[in-house]
């Protein structure tokens, strides 16, 4: 099953392969440091409540992107999830180029000399252990136009799809307006989710006031 | 945590008690997804009274999530109520009290 950090690059390759320019944004990236802790809650690697996130193991999961991040933290550590965050951006270049090789490791991805496509000329996922899982961009619309309360994978999926820039790359402005209070009700009900669009909303504020005092 | 329940007049009551962290969450989602399916066979609610809750993390909001789309796809009404101060704290920040319902006392559900 792709994970949030998976599925959250994906939503940043076009469907000819080629990344969107969002995937260079602060928001993109620190979404995606998110995403990584989210995923390592998802493993039992830490937890998080409304002040913390607390880190409880720092064995390795396997999973290059994740073991990038669980080798910045440490054991015991209890940090906000806001500077959790903020202190990972550092590694946020290295954490899409892991990413990108794990999706083609999935054989999710490919790569010519020039550029990335998906495997299957469509965006589709391989079948693990019988299973097909139904691609993020689908997962995401049909959560957004129906009334299903979503996974915890998805409702962290849509909200941090939504903070990191990603959802305006498959929606019209219309749709997003139009869906704005489904949007609200069901994406990033996730105390790590939330952490994460508060420090994407301390990196805005904080750029927005050296680009004042650089004027 | 423990979890101890009763079914009155139509309603499956869920009490746990003591904390939902990561630890608990596992055991938590499983109890709630047998009363789930309890108060499906039953035509009953399912209500979590949270009095004697006192911490819910992170994981434990996502057992919460997951019970609350085991009930709504077994077609089984679903709400929480009694939420101490820190307990609703979490709830609202996160956004799961505009998800779900969300009431003062047990005795509201059928009010």
């Amino acid at each position: 099953m792709a994970n949030l950090v998976d599925e959250l690059v994906l939503l940043a390759v076009e469907d000819d392969g080629r990344i969107s320019h969002t995937a260079g944004t602060n928001a993109f990236r620190l979404a995606l440091i998110g995403a990584a802790l989210i995923d390592l809650s998802f493993r039992g690697r830490l937890d998080a409540d409304l002040h913390n996130i607390r880190v409880m193991s720092v064995e390795k999961t396997g999973v290059p992107p994740l073991d990038l991040v669980i080798g910045r933290l440490s054991l015991g550590q209890a940090q906000s999830c806001e500077s959790t965050v903020l202190s990972l951006y550092e590694v946020s270049d290295t954490l899409v180029r892991l990413t990108l090789q794990s999706l083609i490791d999935q054989g999710i991805l490919g790569r010519t000399e020039k550029q990335l496509f998906w495997v299957f000329n469509e965006r589709r996922y391989p079948v693990v252990y019988g299973v097909e899982q139904t691609e993020a961009k689908v997962r995401i619309l049909t959560t957004l136009r129906g009334d299903q309360l979503p996974t915890p994978h998805d409702t962290v999926l849509i909200g941090l799809a939504r903070t990191g820039g990603l959802l305006e790359g498959f929606m019209s402005d219309a749709e997003i307006n139009r869906l704005t209070d489904r949007l609200n009700l069901v994406g990033g009900v996730d105390l790590i989710a939330r952490g994460v669009e508060m420090a994407i909303y301390a990196d805005n504020l904080s750029r927005a006031q050296t680009l004042m005092f650089m004027g | 945590m423990s979890i101890s329940s009763e079914n009155l007049s139509g309603t499956v009551v869920a009490r746990p008690r003591g904390r939902i962290d990561y630890e608990a969450s596992t055991g938590f989602q499983k109890d709630l997804e047998l009363l789930v399916t309890q108060a499906r066979e039953s035509g009953s609610a399912l209500l979590v009274s949270c009095a004697e809750v006192s911490y819910v993390s992170s994981a434990g909001l996502r057992a919460f999530l997951v019970i609350a789309r085991a009930a709504k796809s077994a077609g089984v009404e679903f709400a929480v109520c009694a939420l101490g101060p820190t307990v609703q704290d979490v709830f609202e920040v996160s956004g799961f009290s505009r998800l779900i319902r969300v009431l003062e006392k047990e005795s509201d559900l059928r009010a």
